[in-house]
This record gives structure tokens, C-alpha cells and sequence, in this order.
């Protein structure tokens, strides 16, 4: 027993032997750093998560100086009455709402937007008239009429201030000062519930800018309610494992301890207290607590030991040393490889809150071990030390203590089973983890029943959309955009881009524009263009500031005329559907402007989510990794052997797992919120298993016998401290899952699924590891021989095999189903797509010969669906040769029934009745046959037997190529094709190219639908171009006009109306 | 007739000066909201024998207005120049077209024509057009058995197109949906009858079955006395009155036609009298009752146009009979077949019969007058070229003609055409009579 001491033992005497010192002196530490705490400052700003020099930034807060846009308040009116919004109470309360919200500290008084303060441009005899719509006051329901007919006159604020059906309107909201954002929702809320609104009315609050900020208070709000309620169980497990009172208080003092220098040090250095930050308190308790549990678990053990001693200081003192320099190893090599997993994060990470998040937790952890180590035996020395009654007879046999006996025996009678088990469940894990995709979407973090996420639902409902993507079109001179060119290219733009579904309006200075060109041309609609002439869009803008405010338009183009916003509505925006939107439009964007003169880029909050979104998703993977391998360092040196840091992982990697694939089966997202859950379950998983193989290692280099007589005593001791650890932090975060706030639901189950996998892994697979595979760092030297050592290297091998492959997944998180429909299924869905019910449209035809010399003809044509029946009829306009030619076809669903067809020649002044069935005759002289034109892009499912070939890209597009082989030889005479390959694209069910060859198998043509666009909701090709490569002379269709929606008289689709010429 | 021919002008000349500042005004106030003016150039030139047959120019503008309220104006007008002069030489009596439907003759070789003047507007689901149009019946082609509401200018017998040759009329045209169907009312107070070539033009009648022949014998020294032409002038009393029902049925396009109408070719009397011969040709009315038929079956197209006519007059030679013509009711159809099954062909036939009622001895027709058409059309070069060949060859007596074409499409609006007309068979047939005068014709053809 007189060994010379261990530098340990040397140490933990000294602690003890001055323990007031260390205790006030950590006394102060604690009261040092928490002074900082209130100087915390919450950022809950979205805009936090990206550096402030990351170009996405940088751009939008230059938009937001120049054009003076921010993430607004809206306050929706809305009424489903007869005359909608347009009556004079829901008028008045638009009015009332707008002067009130105008008052409130944080509004910028020019900032408030709604029928108020908008005003009319109205045509007048000489030039244009400005004046509010509010202008006199609507107090009758006359003049509310006047103010609809003029906004139906106004499409700039149809969709954008009015809903299109007219029921609601929208009072936006711009506030000064983002950051106050919560106070300010509290504060319309306020106005709005003390207006009295009228029946029939309802008001709604929502936009980024409410969402953003009460999102924050949302969380916080009930974390602040549950965070004392974990802590209160935590005790109260404290208490059950301990039974004693300095055994449920003293690990709390740890605690406090722990966040204070982790809050406190993140205060001083300035670093704000991001939305994630609230799950760092979560480690940090977790850890603390788990460092005291080992401790004070010991020191019973110890005590219990021999009793006497805790009667005197100096024994007190002496179990306190005995205890720590038992304990002090673990917990040091636990604090070590958790840091380390934090450093990893702090390091991968490439967000600022996520980055601070690592660095903060490293720090409170090693607070922990600091004041673990250095409290807990002062204390203890200092004040009495009742024993615990559970601890007695040494080894405590309560019921937990018992129960983890007969685990431990289980487990080591078969620890083939268990490492089977854990092989399925890592397989199940795998299948889940491959389900997880990365999204967000902000409201989704509400209760449906929150009055915000009701008021987001109903706004984006009736409105083109609150959400905002802007695109800045920027030019080099003063006025340039004066042009009509530029003013068309951002039209054209505008157009693109709202045929996007999920885009429902937008706003640009070309509808200001041609607005006023309408006003000045007495408000007829031909005039709602842009001109032609730069002097006169000029002199529009002189018109208007005659009568109006010319800052009216600041929001849409600067003061020098050379930059411009264009803002896009969306009515959704999570983060999977922008992965689609943005880089489409980017594309277009580069394709169409980013030349010398005049360029565009995205921006606004859309932009802005999408790249910090895309961020986490590239960089989650990264930073996981990156931790894992720096815990995996670390636990090697500690235990000094390879296949140890791969048996550490285990349980982590498994807690990750099983984390990952409730996310996944669960439809959690990953998303801002979840992706800490990864960092956090490695820092709590790496405990049990530290724990575990360190005790492991102890029991079977200082025992004798068998495996599992050494290892006897793994389960009751530290098995039971674990299983404690495991208690107080899975049922304090399983309060969170008590919560309303979808975010801390989910918080606290993943947690608590984190926190579980750990403790059953570390207590079940690491033993059989050990029993089965034998590693030789667990067994004293010389146990394990060289053909075992091949064994485990093997099993090492192996294990690390399977991290590869689970690290492999972790990156292929969001795999698509790759497998291909079925050549049916495509024509199928091809066929069902909508074409429309009826359709006008103007036709171009180009009949171009092989030198180049091309025909033109010009005809109008209708298309109605009468039932499953369709009658298309065909007028040539031009040129006057053929003028009044006319085609008219009753085309029947029937296969077998053939269509009526009638054609009429001016010259004959006669209606011809002409045959069908010659579908593969060419139609009218272009490279089209009557079978082409009559299918107009559908494909006649009974006539080929199809095939899916696979995929390929046409003209930028993912399209499936799709065979189809006419059934019998008589239809491929008739159709005049022996092959046919569709190349579809599933997005739109249309073929994009489709490849002919004659019955003699030669390539006879290509048909390409070009210029698809989508009109009034459907798919529209409005080019078609088919090249006969026999003959060399090809055909092009240019569809223009094209209207799905104005109706088509019966009476066209008769032969009278082909004798008459329309 | 130089005062007619000069209010004509005036007319024309006032409406055009009215037109045109009228339309600039209209303009103005919005009246109109859409005008389109085109039309064709077309220019032909035709070798008969060792001859020039006509050099001819046409122009024909069409101007379609587009009132407000629905209101649809169209005006096509001809401008036609004939260096040759063969055709119609000098300036014809026109004593065949009532006032209001003349030609302009601009000294002998240029004519200008008023074709088509028409509105169409719709009250409630009745379709209107009201003005001078074309009325056009039947399922034949080339053949007549119900297309006889407009008369015909058989200034080139009937080589042009039916759509040149056919003169329009002034109309009241209304279509009446009724259920499927289709009631069309027609009121024609126009008197305008057939244009017969005078005895000096190239395609004068010469043939029996149409001029009346001097009885044999009775020929050499008898003066012939030729009384003018008159046309009935009662307005409304002479006005013809049709009525066509059509529908689209089980898949037949069937319609049935009934007309009460003058014949537009005249019945040539001729007495026989001590101070010679009086010949006097007069317009006779009659009933015209009849249907169509047309429908598909396959590559084939069937079609069908029958009509009965109950007072028609034949020529006779019969020296008992005192005026030379005899009446009788004429039934007669058209059978057609047409057949696409080819790819880029299209060939028709057609059988046309005629049948009279009350045959007699010595009326110059038979009984059963048959005719029958071949038309062979080929397309080529994604319709740029066209090559079509007709056979119309009289049945009965023996002639007919062959008509040929290739025509080229050079640009969207520019079509050459080259074609042959040739005319064979006994100088006493209907074609016959024109041996003569085939012909090679080259024309060009403009559109603007």
C-alpha cells in the first residue's frame, strides 16, 4: 500500500486537502463566467446562419439599401361575402388597420402597404392621372365597386395586394429593425384584436417576418417551461439512484457549473444565442450529469466499502480520493473524446451557429470535468456524507442493479444472438437513414392550430404568396432601362418564371410600365404593353411624378433608372421544391441575361433560405465525419489501440443510426433544427461507451477466471451507472416530447432515441464484441495470442467495413427510386396528361424544302373535347392562295371507328367529304401525317407494344425513352412506321423527341416539341419541328395565341362554319 | 346603256370615294375593329391553234371588314384585261345581268366586275348574309344537277373555275339551325341569267344541242329576225325562292334542296312564219326539287346529288312542232367515287345522267343524256407540285374534253401553272363543237 503515488493520487489529495479553497475558487469561477450570461444576446435571425461575408448575404443586403425591401409583416383581410373585400366595413377596416400598424415604434411609417396607400394610374384626355384608390374615402359601396373595377384594371396588385377572387387584401407590413421582429407581431396582434372587426371579416397575420421572429419565442416560450421540468426529473432520478439528498444536489451544482462557463464564455466573447443553441444546454446537462453520477456512484461504492470512514473529515477525504483517482481516468478519457467530437464539429461545420455550437460544447464539457474533478471531492470532503442504504453491501443489488445482472448474464451467454440482433437492427437502421431528406419549411414548425401558421396557410391560399424571390436586373448606365428591349427581356423573364407552379405573381417596374401605357391610350386593353419608344417610357415616368409620388416605385427600379427588382410570390417554398426552382431559374437566368449590358440575380429571403439550407445539407455529412474520425483519434490514444476507437464508435454510430432512421420513417426532416441531433447524440453515445470499455478493460486485467466471471461485475457497477445516466437523461428530454412545439418533440425523441441506443449498445454489443472477437487492448498482456490477434484484426477489419458503409449512406442520405416505369405506364400517364378542354390558337405552318426555301401558310384553329370525342377545325388565313381553305375533323375514341373529316376549297366553293383512314398520308403537304396532327403529342396506346429503353437527357431534360413497335403489320402500313421512340419527360408527360423509322426500317424522321411552355396550367408545345430525312424537307408548327380558356362556340366545329371561313 | 354603264361607274366611284374616307373615320372612332385587304394576281396566257388565245390579267382584291357588334363586310371586286380580246369581243350587250350585277367595260379589253358584296351578321343562332355572293349546291364537280342557283359566264365554256365562271347574285341568305340540322332560306330578286358568248367569240355555241338549227329545208333565203333577249323584271314576282335543309346523320352528310327558280340558260323559240323565221329567247321558271348524299366508306369517298326539275324545255327539230322546244320535267343525278387509298393520289370518278320525261321525236337531246368524268391528282414534293388530269367524256355523244395540269408552288404565295385543254369529238356535241379550240396555257399567280 505505499506505492509512490500516482500523480493522480497526489492531485486528488490536494483537492482534498484544501477544499474550501477549491471551492470558493470554483465558486467564483462559476459566479465569473454566469455574470456574463445576461449580456447573451439572441440572434434568431435565419439570415445567422450564413457568414456574413458569404455572397448571398452580401447581395441581399446590398438589395435591401438599394430597394429598401425586408422580410415583411402581412395582415390579411379577408371576406368570402358576395362583393369579397370591396365593401365599405372591410374597406374601412383596411384603412384603420393601416394608420394603426403605421404608428408602432418598429414600422417604417412609409413602410405600410395596402389599398390605402396605393394608388390608381388612371387614363385621362391628356396623359395619366395618380391618385389613391382611397380617394374619396370608400364609405359607400358605390365607390367600393369603383375600387374593384380598378384594381381588376390594375394586374400589378391582382394576386400581389388583392386576392384575384377578390375575397381578401393584404396590408404589408415593413419593419425598421428585423431583430425585434417577435415584439413587433405581438404588437399588431395587439392592434388587431383590440380593431373591432366587422362580421363576415376576418384578419390573419403571417409573412417571413412574423414567422422568423416568433418562431424564435415559439421554441423558446416552451423550453423555458420544460428545461426546469427536465431538471426536476433529472433530480428526482438522482435521487432514485442515490437515495441520498447530497446524491441528487450536488451533481445540479455540476450543472450549473457546466452552463454557466459555456454560456457565460459564449457572452463575453460576443457570439450570439442562436435558434440551435438551445440544444447545447441539452448536452451540457447531460454530460454533467453523467460525469456525477460515475463519481458519486463510486464514492457510495467506496464508502460502502468501509463505512466508518465517512464519519470523520479525513476519511470523507480519503473516499473522495479513492473515488476520483478511481474515476478520474474515465471520466477524464469521456471528456477528452467528447471534445474531440466537438472540435470536429467546430471544424467541419461551415455555418457560424453550428461552428459556435462545437466550440461552446467543448468548452462546457471540459467545464464539467474541470469542476467535476475538483468540486465534487472538496465538497464532499467538506460536508457530511450520509451512505447510501442502496450501496450497503457494495455492489448494490436493488431491482436496477439486479436487472442489469441478468442483462449482463443474457448477454454474455450468447453473444452470437446479440451481435445478430444488432446486424438486423443496423439494417432496419440503414433502410431508414436512406429515407431521410433534407427540407425546411419554417411554419411546418408550428401547431396547425397556431393562429400564425393558420394565417400563413390562408394567406398563401388567396394571395399570389408570401414568400419572395427577387431577381435584381442590373445595367451600366443611367436610364438604361428605359429600353425596350431590356423592359421585354425582363418581361419575358417574368413570364418564365411564373409558369412555375409554385410561383403565383410578380412584381416589376414593366407593369408600372405598361399600366401607364394603357392610362395614356385611354385604358385600352391593346395598350397594356411596353412601347416601343424610350422617349416614351421616359416620358411615363414624367407623367406619373406630375401627379404621383415617383417613390412609388422605389421598391421596383432605383432612382437612376439602371437597376431593377423583380419580385416573384410563392406560395410555398420548404426547401425540396427551391431545390428545383432555383438552380431552373439560375439556368434561365444565365441563358437570358448575364451578358455585357445587362445582368440578373437572385436574391430575397428564398435565396437566401435556399443557400443556407443547401448548406447544411452538403455540410451535415461533413461535419458528422469529421467528428466521428477525431472521436475515433481520440479514444485510440486513450485506450492506445486502433481497434479500441473502432469499438467506441460502435454505440455512437449505432445511437446516429437509429436517430437518422426515426427521422426517417418518421418524416422528420433534416433541416436547420435536426441537424444537430447528429453532434449531440455523439457527444452523449461516446459516454456509455468510454464507460463501458474502460471497466471492461480494469475488471479484465485485475480479475481472474472466465470471461464472464471477470465481467461479473461490469453490470451491477457500471452497468447500473449507466443505466442511470441513460434514466435521468431520457426521461428529462422525454418531457420535451410533452411539448406543443413540434421542434422540441422532436428534439426530445430524438434524444431520448439517441441516449437509449447508446446505453443498450454500450451494454450488449461491446461485451459480446469482447467475448467473441477478443481484442487485445481489453485483455492484460499476453492473454490475447497472435492466431486471436488474426481474429480480431479480421473482426476489426470488418467492423471497420461496416462504419465505411454506414458513412457511405450517411452521404447517399437521400436516394431517389431509380427503377423505371413500365413502357405502358408512360404512354399511359402521357395519354392522361391535360390538353385542355378547348383550345384557340394561331398556327404557323413552315414547309421547308432541303435547299432551305420555305412555305408559309397561316391558319387559326380550334380544338373542343366533347366528351371523349374531338372536333378540330383549321381556317387558312394566309397566304391569300389559300385563304379560306378550311379542315374539319370529328375524331372518336372508338379505335375502330374512323374519324369524319371534311375539307373545303375555296375554289370549289364546296365541302368535301374526305376518307381517314389514311392516317400515315401526310397532312396537307407538311412532314406531318393526319395521324400526328390528329394525336397532337398523345400516342395511340392500342397500335404499338411498348417498351422502356431507360433514360436520357433531351434538351436539358431527364426523359424516358420509350419504344413502341406497331402490333401487327397492317397498322405499321398504315401509320407508315415499322419503329417509333418517344423520348418523354416525366415532368411533363409530353415527348420532347420522337424518332420515326419507315416500314423498311430506315430513319424516316424526327419530331421535336420545342418552346414547351405552360399556359393557363397545361403543357403546352408552341414548336413543333419535324425533319423528313428521306426527302430532306422538314416542317415547322408555331403554335401562338394559344387560349385554353376562352370558350369555343359548338357552332365552329360545323361545315357551315367552314363554308363561311370561321 | 352608256347611261347605265355610266351610273355604274358613278356608283362605284361614289361608293369607293365614300368607302375610303368612311373607313378613316370609322377608324377612327373605333367603328371598325379590323380590316384585311389581300387577293390574287393572276396572270394567263393561252395558244390555241397556231393563235393566241388570251393574254390575260386579273386582279381580284378582297377587302373583309370587321364591324363592331359582329357585323362582317366583305367586298371582292375583278379587275380583268384581256390583251386578245377573243374571249368577249368588244363590249357585250349584258343584257343577261340584271343593272346592279354588270361588268364595267373599260374600252374593249378591260372589265371591271363588282363580284361579291356581302354582310354577314347572325341574329340570335340564324346566320346571315345579305348582299352578292355565290350559292353554291350539290356534291357534284364539274357537273350541274343542283348548283344552278348562280348562273354561269361561259366566256371560256367551262374551262375556268367554277368560282370565276360563276356570276354572283344579289341575295338574302339565311341558315336556320333546326335541331342537327341546318334550314337554309334563299331570296334572290336578282335577274342575272347564264353569259352565252356572242357569235363572235371563241367559245360561241355552235352546237345543235344548244343552238336551235333552222329546220332543214327552210333555211336558204328566210329572213331571221332575232327579237332582244328579256329578262322578267317583276321584282318580286321573278325573284327565285330556295329552301335546303342539310344534317349531319349516322355518319351521312344528306341534305334535301328544293328551288322555284328561272333557268338561267334561255329557251330559244323559233316561229315559223310566212315573213320568215322569229327566233325569241325567253327565260322559263321552274321547280327544282332534289337532295344530296355523301359519305365515307374506308379509302373511298361515296357522293350523290339527284334533282327534278318540272319545267324544263328541250329543242326539237320536229318541223310540226311551233316553237321548236318542247317541255318536259328532267330528272337527273350525279354519282360520284372518289379514292384516297393511294398515298399523294386522289382519283374520282362520276356518272352523270340526265333523263327526260316527255321525249319525243325529233327533240335533239336523247332521252338519257350520259356523261362521264375521270379525275386523276397527284402531289408531289410535299405539295409544292401538282399534277391533275380530267376526262369529262360525254357518254352520249361521244366527245368530251381532256384537261391537264401541272402546277408549282414556288413560294407561299406564288403558283406557276402550266395546263392543256383539249376538246374531241363530233363538231355537233357539246364539246365537240369546240375542237377547235384547244389550247396550252401557261399562268402565274400571285397572292397578296
Amino acid at each position: 500500500m505505499n506505492t509512490p503515488a500516482t500523480p493522480a493520487e497526489t492531485f486528488f489529495k490536494l483537492v482534498t486537502d484544501w477544499p474550501k479553497t477549491v471551492l470558493l475558487l470554483s465558486l467564483m469561477c462559476i459566479v465569473g463566467l454566469g455574470s456574463f450570461m445576461p449580456q447573451l444576446h439572441k440572434d434568431t435571425s435565419s439570415g445567422a446562419f450564413i457568414a456574413d461575408d458569404d455572397p448571398v448575404v452580401v447581395y441581399r443586403d446590398h438589395v435591401r439599401d438599394m430597394f429598401g425591401l425586408e422580410d415583411p409583416i402581412v395582415v390579411a383581410v379577408i371576406n368570402d361575402g358576395p362583393q369579397g373585400v370591396f365593401n365599405p366595413d372591410s374597406l374601412k377596416l383596411v384603412d384603420s388597420l393601416t394608420r394603426e400598424i403605421g404608428k408602432l415604434a418598429n414600422v417604417d411609417p412609409d413602410g405600410v402597404t395596402s389599398l390605402a396607400t396605393e394608388s390608381n394610374i388612371v387614363g385621362t384626355y391628356d396623359g395619366m392621372d395618380v391618385t389613391d384608390f382611397f380617394e374619396p374615402f370608400p364609405s359607400s359601396q358605390a365607390r367600393a365597386d369603383e375600387i374593384r373595377a380598378a384594381i381588376d384594371a390594375f394586374p400589378l396588385y391582382q394576386g400581389s395586394l388583392v386576392a384575384r377572387d377578390g375575397n381578401a387584401t393584404l396590408v404589408v407590413v415593413e419593419l425598421l429593425d428585423q431583430d425585434i421582429a417577435q415584439a413587433t407581431y405581438d404588437e399588431i396582434m395587439a392592434v388587431v384584436a383590440a380593431t373591432a372587426v366587422p362580421e363576415g371579416n376576418q384578419v390573419h397575420v403571417a409573412g417571413e417576418g412574423a414567422i422568423a421572429g416568433y418562431l424564435a419565442t415559439y421554441i423558446d416560450r416552451d423550453a423555458k417551461r420544460l428545461n426546469p421540468l427536465a431538471a426536476i426529473i433529472i433530480t428526482l432520478v438522482l435521487f432514485v439512484a442515490f437515495r441520498t439528498l447530497v446524491g441528487s444536489v450536488l451533481p445540479n451544482i455540476i450543472v450549473i457549473g457546466t452552463v454557466t462557463a459555456a454560456f457565460g464564455s459564449m457572452a463575453a466573447f460576443g457570439v450570439s444565442f442562436y435558434v440551435i443553441t438551445n440544444g447545447l444546454a441539452t448536452i451540457l446537462i447531460g454530460i454533467a450529469v453523467a460525469d456525477s453520477i460515475h463519481i458519486m456512484s463510486q464514492v457510495y461504492e467506496e464508502q460502502a466499502g468501509d463505512p466508518t470512514l465517512s464519519a470523520t473529515r479525513q476519511g470523507r477525504s480519503l473516499i473522495a480520493q479513492r473515488a476520483l483517482v478511481k474515476m478520474w481516468k474515465p471520466i477524464t478519457l469521456t471528456t477528452v473524446t467528447t471534445v474531440a467530437g466537438f472540435a470536429g464539429l467546430y471544424l467541419g461545420a461551415a455555418m457560424p451557429p453550428m461552428k459556435f455550437f462545437g466550440l461552446f460544447a467543448a468548452i462546457g464539457v471540459a467545464a464539467a470535468w474541470f469542476y467535476s474533478i475538483l468540486i465534487l471531492p472538496a465538497a464532499l470532503t467538506l460536508f457530511p456524507l450520509k451512505p447510501s442504504k442502496l450501496f450497503q453491501k457494495g455492489i448494490v443489488t436493488d431491482r436496477y442493479g439486479a436487472g442489469l445482472q441478468r442483462l449482463g448474464g443474457a448477454v454474455l451467454a450468447r453473444p452470437g444472438l446479440i451481435l445478430a440482433v444488432a446486424a438486423v437492427i443496423t439494417m432496419v437502421g440503414i433502410a431508414g437513414t436512406s429515407r431521410v431528406i433534407v427540407q425546411e419549411s419554417q411554419i411546418e414548425s408550428f401547431q396547425p392550430v397556431e393562429p400564425i401558421y393558420i394565417a400563413d396557410k390562408e394567406i398563401n391560399r388567396r394571395m399570389d404568396g408570401t414568400y419572395f424571390l427577387d431577381i435584381v436586373i442590373e445595367t451600366d448606365e443611367p436610364e438604361a432601362l428605359f429600353r425596350p428591349d431590356h423592359l421585354r427581356r425582363i418581361e419575358k423573364l417574368q413570364r418564365y418564371v411564373e409558369e412555375i407552379p409554385a410561383v403565383r405573381g410578380s412584381t416589376s417596374v414593366v407593369d408600372y410600365i405598361k399600366q401607364m401605357h394603357k392610362a395614356v391610350n385611354e385604358n385600352q386593353e391593346a395598350y397594356y404593353a411596353i412601347p416601343d419608344d424610350e422617349t416614351l417610357i421616359a416620358q411615363l415616368f414624367l407623367l406619373y411624378s406630375a401627379s404621383g409620388d415617383p417613390d412609388d416605385f422605389e421598391e421596383e427600379i432605383d432612382t437612376d433608372y439602371s437597376q431593377a427588382n423583380v419580385r416573384f410570390n410563392l406560395h410555398v417554398a420548404d426547401y425540396q421544391l427551391l431545390t428545383e426552382i432555383v438552380p431552373q431559374v439560375q439556368a434561365y437566368v444565365d441563358n437570358e441575361f448575364n451578358q455585357e449590358d445587362i445582368r440578373a440575380h437572385m436574391s430575397g429571403r428564398v435565396m437566401v433560405n435556399y443557400t443556407w439550407l443547401k448548406t447544411i445539407g452538403d455540410n451535415h455529412v461533413r461535419s458528422l465525419l469529421l467528428s466521428l474520425l477525431f472521436v475515433w483519434i481520440a479514444a485510440a490514444v486513450v485506450f492506445r489501440s486502433m481497434v479500441a476507437g473502432v469499438l467506441s464508435l460502435i454505440p455512437v454510430g449505432m445511437a446516429l443510426l437509429l436517430v437518422y432512421a426515426v427521422m426517417g420513417f418518421g418524416g422528420i426532416w433534416l433541416g436547420v433544427g435536426t441537424s444537430m441531433f447528429a453532434a449531440i447524440a455523439i457527444g452523449l453515445g461516446i459516454d456509455f461507451a468510454i464507460h463501458t470499455l474502460e471497466r471492461m478493460k480494469e475488471l479484465l486485467g485485475a480479475r481472474s477466471g472466465s470471461y464472464d466471471e471477470r465481467l461479473a461485475d461490469l453490470y451491477p457497477s457500471t452497468g447500473r451507472a449507466l443505466f442511470f445516466n441513460f434514466a435521468a437523461l431520457g426521461l428529462g428530454f422525454v418531457v420535451l416530447t410533452t411539448s406543443e412545439v413540434p421542434p422540441l418533440i422532436k428534439f426530445g425523441t430524438l434524444v431520448a432515441v439517441a441516449v437509449s441506443t447508446a446505453f443498450l449498445a454500450s451494454m450488449t454489443i461491446l461485451p459480446a464484441i469482447g467475448k467473441l472477437l477478443r481484442p487485445a487492448f481489453l485483455f492484460p498482456q499476453g492473454e490475447i495470442v497472435t492466431s486471436d490477434k488474426r481474429r480480431i484484426t479480421t473482426a476489426t477489419a470488418s467492423v471497420a467495413v461496416v462504419l465505411g458503409v454506414m458513412s457511405y449512406l450517411y452521404v447517399d442520405t437521400a436516394r431517389a427510386d431509380t427503377a423505371l416505369p413500365t413502357g405502358n405506364e408512360i404512354i399511359a400517364q402521357l395519354n392522361a396528361r391535360d390538353d385542355g378542354q378547348q383550345v384557340t390558337r394561331v398556327l404557323k405552318m413552315e414547309l421547308i424544302d432541303r435547299h432551305g426555301k420555305a412555305r408559309v401558310r397561316e391558319t387559326l384553329g380550334y380544338r373542343r373535347y366533347y366528351g371523349d370525342e374531338k372536333r378540330t377545325v383549321l381556317f387558312y388565313q394566309s397566304p391569300s392562295n389559300v385563304k379560306g381553305t378550311g379542315f374539319l375533323t370529328y375524331d372518336y375514341p372508338q379505335a375502330d371507328t374512323d374519324d369524319d373529316q371534311w375539307l373545303y376549297l375555296p375554289a370549289l366553293r364546296k365541302v368535301r367529304r374526305i376518307s381517314s383512314s389514311d392516317r400515315g398520308d401526310y397532312f396537307l403537304g407538311t412532314d406531318l401525317t393526319y395521324e400526328d396532327i390528329k394525336k397532337e403529342s398523345r400516342v395511340a396506346a392500342e397500335d404499338y407494344a411498348f417498351t422502356t429503353l431507360g433514360s436520357t437527357e433531351v434538351d436539358g431534360h431527364l426523359t424516358y425513352q420509350v419504344e413502341g413497335l406497331p402490333v401487327d403489320a397492317e397498322t405499321a402500313q398504315e401509320l407508315g412506321y415499322s419503329r417509333v421512340l418517344w423520348n418523354i419527360d416525366p415532368a411533363i408527360w409530353m415527348s420532347r423527341k420522337t424518332e420515326m423509322w419507315d416500314i423498311n426500317g430506315n430513319p424516316l424522321k424526327v419530331v421535336r416539341s420545342e418552346n414547351i411552355e405552360n399556359i393557363q396550367n397545361i403543357w403546352t408545345a408552341l414548336r413543333l419541328s419535324a425533319v423528313n430525312h428521306k426527302t430532306g424537307h422538314s416542317t415547322v408548327f408555331t403554335f401562338s395565341e394559344v387560349d385554353y380558356r376562352t370558350p369555343v362556340d359548338d357552332s365552329m366545329f360545323e361545315q357551315r362554319a367552314l363554308r363561311r371561313g370561321r | 346603256m352608256r347611261i347605265i354603264a355610266a351610273t355604274n361607274f358613278f356608283a362605284t366611284a361614289l361608293l369607293s370615294n365614300l368607302l375610303v374616307p368612311a373607313g378613316n373615320l370609322a377608324w377612327a372612332e373605333g367603328f371598325m375593329d379590323d380590316a384585311e385587304l389581300s387577293g390574287l394576281f393572276e396572270s394567263e396566257l393561252a395558244w390555241g391553234r397556231g393563235d393566241v388565245q388570251k393574254a390575260e390579267f386579273v386582279l381580284t382584291p378582297e377587302l373583309g371588314v370587321a364591324l363592331n357588334d359582329g357585323l362582317q363586310l366583305t367586298i371582292i371586286a375583278r379587275f380583268r384585261g384581256d390583251l386578245t380580246d377573243e374571249l368577249e369581243p368588244g363590249v357585250p350587250e349584258q343584257r343577261n345581268r340584271s343593272e346592279s350585277s354588270r361588268h364595267l367595260f373599260i374600252g374593249d379589253h378591260v372589265d371591271v366586275e363588282l363580284r361579291e358584296v356581302f354582310i354577314d351578321f347572325e341574329v340570335g343562332d340564324t346566320f346571315l348574309r345579305l348582299g352578292k355572293q355565290q350559292v353554291v349546291w350539290g356534291q357534284a364537280d364539274g357537273l350541274k344537277v343542283l348548283d344552278v342557283l348562280n348562273p354561269q359566264s361561259f366566256r371560256e365554256f367551262i374551262l375556268d373555275d367554277f368560282d370565276d365562271s360563276r356570276i354572283p347574285l344579289w341575295t338574302a341568305n339565311a341558315e336556320i339551325p333546326v335541331g342537327d340540322a341546318m334550314l337554309q332560306l334563299l331570296w334572290i330578286p336578282d335577274k342575272t341569267y347564264d353569259d352565252i358568248p356572242q357569235a363572235d367569240a371563241l367559245f360561241a355555241f355552235t352546237s345543235p344541242l344548244v343552238v336551235p338549227q333552222a329546220p332543214p329545208g327552210l333555211s336558204l333565203g328566210m329572213p331571221i329576225t332575232q327579237s332582244k333577249l328579256q329578262r322578267p323584271n317583276a321584282f318580286f314576282r321573278d325573284s327565285d325562292v330556295a329552301a335546303s335543309l342539310s344534317a349531319f346523320v349516322g355518319g351521312w352528310d344528306l341534305s334535301l334542296n328544293y328551288a322555284y327558280h328561272y333557268f338561267d340558260r334561255p329557251v330559244i323559240r323559233r316561229e315559223i312564219s310566212s315573213q320568215g323565221i322569229a327566233v325569241h329567247a325567253d327565260y322559263e321558271r321552274t321547280h327544282l326539287l332534289g337532295g344530296t348524299f355523301s359519305n365515307v366508306f374506308d379509302d373511298f369517298t361515296l357522293r350523290g346529288e339527284v334533282g327534278y326539275s318540272s319545267d324544263r324545255y328541250f329543242l326539237t327539230d320536229a318541223i310540226g312542232d311551233s316553237d321548236g322546244v318542247v317541255q318536259s320535267g328532267e330528272f337527273s343525278y350525279v354519282l360520284g367515287l372518289d379514292y384516297q387509298g393511294w398515298r399523294d393520289w386522289f382519283v374520282s370518278g362520276q356518272i352523270f345522267q340526265s333523263v327526260m320525261d316527255d321525249h319525243e321525236r325529233g327533240v335533239v337531246r336523247n332521252r338519257v343524256d350520259s356523261t362521264a368524268t375521270l379525275l386523276l391528282r397527284g402531289d408531289f414534293m410535299n405539295e409544292a407540285v401538282q399534277a391533275e388530269a380530267l376526262l369529262i367524256h360525254s357518254l352520249s355523244q361521244d366527245d368530251g374534253v381532256l384537261q391537264g395540269s401541272v402546277s408549282y408552288e414556288w413560294r407561299s404565295n406564288i403558283r406557276f401553272k402550266l395546263g392543256v385543254d383539249i376538246f374531241y369529238g363530233d363538231a355537233q356535241g357539246l364539246f365537240g363543237q369546240f375542237q377547235k379550240s384547244d389550247r396550252v396555257s401557261i399562268s402565274a399567280e400571285v397572292g397578296f
